[in-house]
């Protein structure tokens, strides 16, 4: 248990540096039973807490503002494997890649894999209902978790289950980014190499060529397992750092295209994507079979957020979702808002999902800077959901993506989600100040702190004023 | 610009690329056995962030306890994206963490003997006489903190080795080899056998007299000075010896003298001559490296390699020592899990943070029991006599030695 100031700082960031929130206190569970007798403890005394695995979330989902900071990572044990069904049991705070490592021996791994799986918790990916490059034909964290036990906020456990009959709560839960109770206890489905894989890496000269090939590939009847777009600011970034993938850095955009399944009938894919790729103008495809090479490729798109810190000390990440055959106009709108804002976008997504990260590296010291990146960033939130996209395809909404909801969502919506969440939690303790705006969602406790719209803990009469101001 | 106020200030841009993306946690021996971001490299630069902005002092009692139980094996630079310069930034908060906070007892009297030949000396001799007679061995067996020092005296203890005359045809060069302090002082004969080897892939040796510690240990306690005065001596003993090559068998020692350059780069009379020279190092397994390594003669032995991390994430030396091994032929190899974490020997870490090196080494030991192998091969003293000692104490027969031993051994073969 930390209640230090100076060892708290440590925790007042997630994987987004650009929020800073101060816990009142950061407790570590070193197993299950004490997780829940730590739940149950807030439960009786009324405090709000906010659950955290490796806090590698980007959307600042795991801060804790005046609140406890429940730390699961020290929950790391990989309760069993069981290679005939295909399944693990495991801990919240077992890192990804882990698992996939534990599981190799038997053929085995664990499919969604966001970017930060060297680094992010089982029990993290849960809540953010993470994705990864392998999702577009995996599926997401969602269609990986068989079973959950979970701690309600009130302290009591329920198991879910996604094969009981009725509703599926399991659905309900995972996602619910912290805010309907903390998971203890995961089983998920672990799913068999594939028996051969190729990823293929096609260079273009213009943006606009390798956005169309995204949707050509698809409509071709080519589902692969990865499609992943980089473009030239990325690609820079990347090859500037240790994970150096041998990208041609003077390509204007890069696809990342992996296809995998049985030996027999894959060259058919392999060739198919190639062709595609040349007939929408790749000046170059390389094809690469070995692991070694495959890997190569790989941790180039794997690292890029991180190697960002090259360009800019500061970053905000986006994670919108469009639908793939907008993905050419919608780049070429989001190149125009950075231009017109004077600030540099990189982008770095999920092409073949139509789910983009762009990127724009800034320093927060600028203050003329800060303002002009969120101008622009305001500005392609606004035109992916006039695409008829969404705000957030696998990061959360958290505390960063909070002032979005209400152009997404009408507040008939945004209130029935608070219904939803009075069913896990009707005291609304668990990750305050997350997910749904405040006004929706009043967060008040009689005679407590509650939490106002930018996530910040206030005492009852600031908030009252703050949410009449916002003229909820 | 602002004046350069600290030596955190000084690296300022090292500290600003890091973009909090953790994915140095899982690197991080220290993070994984203590489970807590304060002992993590994210925790720790979010720390060095906040003394440099003023948020906290640098001796706020918790600022100094997490900086100071950083191994600085620098695993996390090997996994950074964004290439923040971990070990600088360790050694410069360190540096303004000395200033106004002392260091442990123990520590000034280790760091003040390494600076002073003479008394080394001395205290080595006592080292191999509690070694020699014994002692080490009995002592060793004190329980804890006591004894692992004795432990890891008694491991550095060997079989006299077979003496044997190098020949060499042609000469890829004149080297001059860094003694080093433990090198000397307690591992005489891997000095002795890295001479041998070295002439027998055609190297040809000279001395370099007057050479110092290397002040590894210094730097990385935070004692700047010292080591950049070490430097100093260091750099005109091996200009004078004229040598085009000078080789390191001490991972750690090879990894600061690489770094001259950086250390002395705010001298304008040593700028130049420091960068000369650090171009010039080479750790020994990439000068035998270079060369083949000529093949020896059988060694049929079961051995498990861990990469000392001054090779591993300093030097980012992974091939060489391998195909030092790799020249001998017989030697079953069996792969080490995890064999680029820190062993926990860091320096004098595990003299200063008994507990938590325990901890770290602990883990490291669990993947060495699980290959079964009887010898681990490592190329630098203080992970030979960290990972020597857990084998002494674990008592199972089984001990840490050099590559190049191992090499030398082979070659031996050779001329019988």
């Amino acid at each position: 248990m930390l209640e230090r100031a100076a060892e708290l700082l440590v925790y007042e960031s997630d994987g987004l540096p650009g929020y800073h929130r101060t816990p009142s206190l950061a407790v570590f569970p070193a197993s299950a039973d004490e997780a829940l007798a730590v739940v149950r403890e807030l439960a009786r005394e009324g405090v709000p807490f906010v659950p955290r695995g490796a806090g590698t979330g980007l959307s600042g989902g795991a801060l804790a503002d005046g609140a406890v900071l429940l730390g699961l990572q020290r929950l790391k044990r990989i309760i069993d494997i069981d290679p005939v069904r295909r399944v693990a049991r495991v801990e919240p705070g077992v890192v990804n890649v882990t698992l996939t490592k534990a599981a190799t021996r038997h053929g085995l791994h664990y499919a969604p894999d966001p970017s930060s799986q060297t680094a992010c918790t089982l029990g993290g990916n849960l809540a953010e209902n993470a994705g990864g490059p392998h999702c577009l034909k995996y599926g997401v964290t969602l269609n990986h978790v068989v079973a959950a036990r979970v701690a309600l906020p009130d302290g009591s456990v329920v198991e879910l289950d996604g094969d009981d009959g009725g509703y599926d709560l399991l659905g309900a839960f995972v996602g619910s980014e912290g805010c309907f109770g903390v998971a203890l206890e995961l089983t998920v489905k672990l799913t068999p190499n594939p028996e051969r894989i190729v990823t293929l890496l096609a260079d273009f000269s213009s943006i606009d060529d390798a956005a169309q090939t995204v949707s050509a590939i698809i409509a071709a009847g080519i589902l692969p397992a990865a499609l992943e777009m980089m473009d030239q600011a990325t690609v820079g970034a990347v090859e500037a750092s240790i994970y150096a993938a041998g990208y041609p850095t003077d390509a204007a955009a890069v696809l990342l295209v992996e296809v995998d399944g049985a030996a027999v009938g894959l060259d058919e894919d392999v060739q198919g994507v190639n062709r595609i790729c040349r007939a929408h103008g790749a000046r170059d495809v390389r094809i690469a079979t070995e692991p070694a090479a495959r890997a190569k490729l790989w941790q180039g798109r794997k690292k890029a957020f991180g190697a960002m810190g090259r360009i800019a000390p500061h970053l905000v990440v986006q994670d919108a979702v469009v639908p793939r055959t907008k993905l050419p106009s919608l780049l070429a709108r989001i190149a125009d808002i950075g231009a017109a804002n004077g600030v540099r976008v990189c982008n770095v997504f999920h092409a073949g999902d139509g789910n983009l990260h762009p990127n724009i590296p800034y320093n927060a010291n600028d203050r003329d800077e800060s303002a002009r990146v969120h101008v622009a960033m305001r500005q392609i939130m606004q035109a992916c959901i006039d695409a008829g996209g969404t705000i957030t395809g696998e990061h959360g909404v958290g505390l960063d993506k909070l002032p979005y909801m209400d152009a997404l969502f009408t507040p008939d919506t945004l209130d029935g989600m608070c219904r939803l969440r009075d069913v896990f939690d009707p005291e609304r303790r668990a990750n305050p100040g997350k997910v749904v705006p405040v006004r929706y969602c009043r967060e008040r406790r009689p005679g407590k702190l509650m939490v106002d719209g930018r996530g910040q803990m206030v005492d009852g009469a600031t908030a009252a004023t703050i949410t009449a101001e916002s003229g909820a | 610009m602002s004046a350069v106020v600290t030596p955190l200030d000084h690296p300022r841009a090292g500290l600003d690329s890091c973009v909090h993306c953790g994915f140095c946690l899982q690197a991080c021996p220290t993070y994984l056995a203590l489970e807590d971001e304060n002992d993590s490299p994210r925790g720790r630069l979010v720390l060095m962030r906040a003394v440099v902005e003023g948020r906290v002092a640098i001796d706020d009692a918790d600022v100094a306890t997490h900086l100071s139980r950083c191994l600085g094996c620098r695993g996390c630079e090997s996994a950074c994206p964004s290439g923040v310069p971990y070990g600088h930034l360790l050694e410069a908060a360190r540096e303004q963490l000395a200033a106004v906070r002392p260091l442990p007892f123990v520590a000034r009297v280790i760091l003040w003997a390494f600076a002073r030949p003479a008394v080394l000396r001395v205290a080595l001799w006592f080292g191999r006489m509690a070694r020699d007679t014994g002692i080490a061995a009995e002592l060793a067996r004190l329980p804890g903190a006591l004894g692992f020092p004795f432990a890891m005296l008694a491991s550095t203890a060997r079989d006299a080795a077979v003496p044997w005359t190098p020949r060499a045809a042609r000469t890829r060069g004149t080297v001059a080899t860094l003694d080093g302090c433990v090198m000397e002082g307690l591992f005489t004969d891997v000095n002795r056998a890295t001479e041998r080897v070295l002439a027998a892939n055609g190297y040809s040796l000279c001395r370099a007299p007057g050479q110092q510690c290397c002040g590894a240990l210094h730097v990385h306690a935070g004692d700047a000075a010292t080591a950049r005065r070490l430097a100093r001596a260091n750099i005109a003993a091996f200009e004078a010896s004229g040598a085009t090559f000078v080789a390191v068998n001490s991972a750690g020692c090879g990894a600061m003298m690489k770094e001259y350059g950086q250390l002395l780069a705010d001298d304008p009379d040593w700028r130049a001559r420091a960068a000369a020279f650090s171009a010039r190092v080479r750790d020994a397994s990439e000068l035998l490296a270079a060369a083949g390594p000529m093949p020896g003669a059988p060694l049929p032995r079961r051995i498990t390699y861990d990469a000392p991390c001054h090779l591993e994430h300093a030097q980012k030396l992974t091939a060489p020592p391998l195909q030092v091994l790799a020249a001998i032929p017989g030697l079953e190899h069996t792969p080490l899990d995890d064999r680029e974490q820190c062993c926990g020997s860091a320096g004098i870490f595990n003299l200063i943070e008994p507990n938590v090196s325990e901890r770290v080494l602990a883990a490291k030991m669990r993947c060495i029991s699980a290959t079964g192998a009887p010898v681990v091969a490592t190329g630098n003293p203080g992970c030979l006599m960290q990972i020597g000692a857990g084998l002494v104490r674990e008592g199972r027969g089984a001990v840490a030695r050099h590559p190049i031993e191992l090499l030398d051994e082979s070659y031996a073969r050779l001329e019988r």
